[in-house]
């Protein structure tokens, strides 16, 4: 450090910045307040982007669930979709069942709770895997999961089978104390069973496990009786704060080994009795495929690559499925495709008939709902950055010609003593070298003062407004590196005219 | 040493062409030292400026130390400037602010090596003081110092490359008549005891006088070029 401050050309420029302090000064001032404003901007900007990344996750934006079954009106049937709208029974009815009036549709069967033993056959028995309602009417196979797989624009798939179950603390682990079971609704829960595919974590990436991990490849192979948690699950059974990993529970009366806790991983979704997402347990397809019995999946669950993309991806998917299972021009889908946006209309009080007449007739359904709200913060924090933007161009530009305009006055002062330079044996471009690198000491003193400055307001504008910034290290070092090119840039005409000067007329400056 | 032939220069001011030097033709030999004088407007400072490699001519040769440097571009001659030749000028031209040891320094910042070390060039600079007789004033800065004794750092500073030849313009301008003498005789020892070649412009005969040889300017030409026999010039005070 010592021998760069005796260096020639610093020892020069500090004696010359040290004659006019108080401009040196100011010009310093408007390049920090330039670079402050960059790297707030920078910060508010990152923070924003990260939390709307969050509840964008959260949300499931990129998601398309399809479910086998359909209970959705045909476009080809609207006319009779409004004249029974309302009439939920009407456009519950499979399409099947609507050329007999007098056949009941099946929506939901007692029957289906797999816990239960039937003496007589069951709905799946009787009406075979279609004609056994929403979800349950298994169209859908593993190699259509595949064959989705290889859609462009598809980042994972999912095949997944869902039942409702009673999960047991099995009693012979030895977590049962004799009272165990007498307080029977603290043992036992009743829950949904998600039988599914490895690939659920990459999906559901507002997840986060508390303890242990998802099922491995190896155990889908295998088929493990193996279990992931939800965090309500868990609590419910092994209590709060209680580490059930490596505990045994009992499903079908099968024993399964607990191997993870899941939970929310944004504040934006928090595990409640009943969400079907932490109110749950995980276990591959696999296993649930081999225990009862099936061979076809309740639905695929697939994220597209970018949000953008769900319409488009959406009609794809609706194309190769329709060929896959052989349905003909004028035949009904034998399965449903639910994004984000059809179910946040199905949820937003319309009448249900509606909701799903609106749901299917309306293209580029996502562009609103959902996707509109992301897109709204998305503008609201994108105007904040081009405001701070304008104001850090403007700051920066101040700054760069208060550079220009004090090295101009630096050159004037000093003409006759870059003539003596020349004299003596100075080149032009040693004398543009000394200039330029004035200009840089003033910009980059000022970048520094502002980093500071800048990393301070960031945190004032988390603490105050609570808006989330993120201040990176390469913002830090863009910051810096934009105050630095500042100098260069307007330092370099002031320079220029400095090494252009000619020597005798420099000389005669007095 | 120094050889030139038939040189021209030609300024244009405004729609006006301004011959200051209109063939001028002369050689000087290594170890001269040669006074010029003539009235203001004579061409000798442009001479002077040609000589130094501060300026290009319009027209003729310039050959110094065998090299013919009248084309030269201008970063080969500032190469010129800071190798072979060491300025005086009439207003000292000292940086402000630094002192007498750092402006003597200045050449040995722009060498054809660059930068010198820090070491040697104090080194360096502490010699080219000492020919001047100032390196108790090694610190002081040049508003600490009295005219004669700046004009005697701006002395060390043009020798401290070791030119071959010290051109000085006017160097006695601002001085007293005694401090003006001191000046000339180191000038005059420098040129006998190191051999350097010195060019001096001046108007005044009692300055000129510590020449060898004496060259008249008028008019952009050469009047007279005479050497000089009673060298031992008249003594002021």
């Amino acid at each position: 450090m010592q021998k760069f401050l005796r260096h020639p050309v610093v020892d020069t420029a500090i004696k010359a910045l040290s004659r006019n302090r108080l401009q040196t000064v100011l010009t310093m001032l408007g390049i920090a307040v330039g670079v402050a404003t960059v790297l707030a901007m920078m910060a508010v900007g990152a923070g924003a982007q990260r939390s709307i990344e969050q509840q964008v996750r959260a949300a499931g934006l990129n998601q398309i669930t399809i479910r086998a079954g359909n209970w959705r009106p045909k476009i080809t049937d609207s006319d009779e979709a409004v004249a029974h709208q309302g009439d939920a029974r009407e456009s519950l009815r499979h399409p099947l069942d609507r050329r007999n009036p007098d056949v009941l549709p099946i929506a939901f069967h007692p029957e289906d709770d797999p816990m239960e033993k039937h003496d007589h056959p069951t709905a799946r028995q009787r009406l075979g895997d279609l004609e056994a309602g929403l979800g349950s009417a298994a169209t859908m196979t593993f190699d259509d999961a595949e064959a989705l797989r290889q859609l462009p624009g598809v980042q994972y798939v999912a095949g997944g089978i869902h039942e409702n179950v009673r999960v047991h603390l099995d009693p012979s682990t030895g977590s049962g104390s004799p009272r165990a079971t007498s307080r029977g609704d603290q043992k036992r829960w009743f829950t949904r069973m998600h039988g599914t595919d490895v690939m659920m974590p990459s999906i559901k990436r507002a997840w986060t496990f508390t303890s242990g991990r998802f099922f491995t490849e190896r155990e889908q192979d295998r088929a493990s009786q193996v279990v992931v948690l939800g965090q309500v699950v868990a609590d419910k059974l092994f209590g709060p704060g209680a580490a059930p990993v490596g505990r045994e529970v009992m499903l079908w009366n099968q024993t399964f080994e607990v191997i993870g806790v899941v939970t929310s991983a944004t504040w934006v979704v928090q595990p409640a009795p009943g969400d079907d997402q932490f109110d749950a347990v995980y276990m591959p397809y696999t296993t649930t495929q081999r225990l009862l019995n099936l061979s076809k999946l309740n639905d695929i669950t697939v994220t597209a690559e970018s949000s953008g993309d769900i319409s488009r991806l959406s009609r794809e998917i609706t194309k190769l499925l329709r060929i896959r299972h052989g349905i003909g021009d004028h035949e009904a889908d034998d399965f449903t495709l639910i994004t984000q946006a059809t179910k946040a209309l199905t949820t937003g009080g319309l009448p249900p008939s509606v909701a799903r007449a609106v749901a299917s007739n309306v293209a580029e359904l996502e562009k609103v709902t959902l996707e509109q709200l992301a897109m709204t913060m998305e503008r609201a924090s994108r105007t904040m950055t081009w405001l701070l933007a304008a104001v850090a161009a403007v700051s920066l530009l101040v700054g760069g010609i208060g550079i220009m305009n004090i090295t101009l006055l630096s050159v004037t002062e000093r003409t006759s003593e870059i003539g003596l330079r020349m004299a003596v044996g100075a080149r032009g471009k040693d004398v543009m070298r000394q200039f330029l690198f004035e200009a840089v000491v003033i910009s980059a003193a000022g970048g520094l003062a502002g980093i500071v400055v800048g990393v301070i307001a960031s945190i004032g504008i988390a603490r105050t407004l609570q808006w989330a910034t993120v201040v990176s290290p390469l913002s830090v070092v863009l910051a810096f590196g934009i105050a630095t090119a500042v100098g260069v840039f307007f330092g370099w005409y002031p320079a220029r005219r400095a090494s252009k000067l000619d020597p005798i007329v420099a000389l005669r400056r007095d | 040493m120094i050889a030139v032939h038939d040189l021209a220069k030609q300024y244009h001011v405004g729609d006006h062409v301004v011959n200051a030097l209109k063939g001028v033709t002369m050689s000087v030999g290594a170890a001269e030292f040669v006074t010029i004088v003539g009235p203001s407007g004579s061409g000798k400072s442009t001479f002077m400026h040609i000589l130094g490699c501060l300026d290009r001519p319009t027209n003729g040769r310039y050959v110094l130390n065998g090299r013919d440097v009248s084309t030269l571009p201008p970063d080969e001659l500032a190469r010129v400037r800071n190798e072979t030749i060491g300025f005086v000028f009439q207003g000292f031209n000292l940086l402000a602010r630094t002192s007498a040891l750092e402006n003597v320094e200045l050449p040995l910042l722009y060498t054809r090596q660059g930068v010198v070390r820090a070491a040697e060039r104090r080194d360096r600079a502490m010699r080219a003081l000492e020919a001047v007789g100032l390196t108790d004033r090694a610190d002081h800065h040049p508003n600490q110092l009295s005219g004669g004794q700046q004009q005697r750092v701006a002395i060390a500073r043009a020798l401290v490359t070791q030119p071959s030849l010290l051109l000085a313009d006017e160097p006695t301008g601002n001085l007293d008549s005694a401090t003006s003498h001191e000046v000339m005789e180191i000038f005059a020892r420098l040129s006998s005891d190191r051999g350097i070649t010195i060019v001096v412009i001046t108007h005044e005969r009692d300055i000129a006088a510590y020449g060898t040889r004496i060259v008249d300017f008028r008019d952009g030409l050469v009047v007279s070029d005479r050497a000089n026999e009673a060298r031992e010039p008249a003594r002021v005070g």
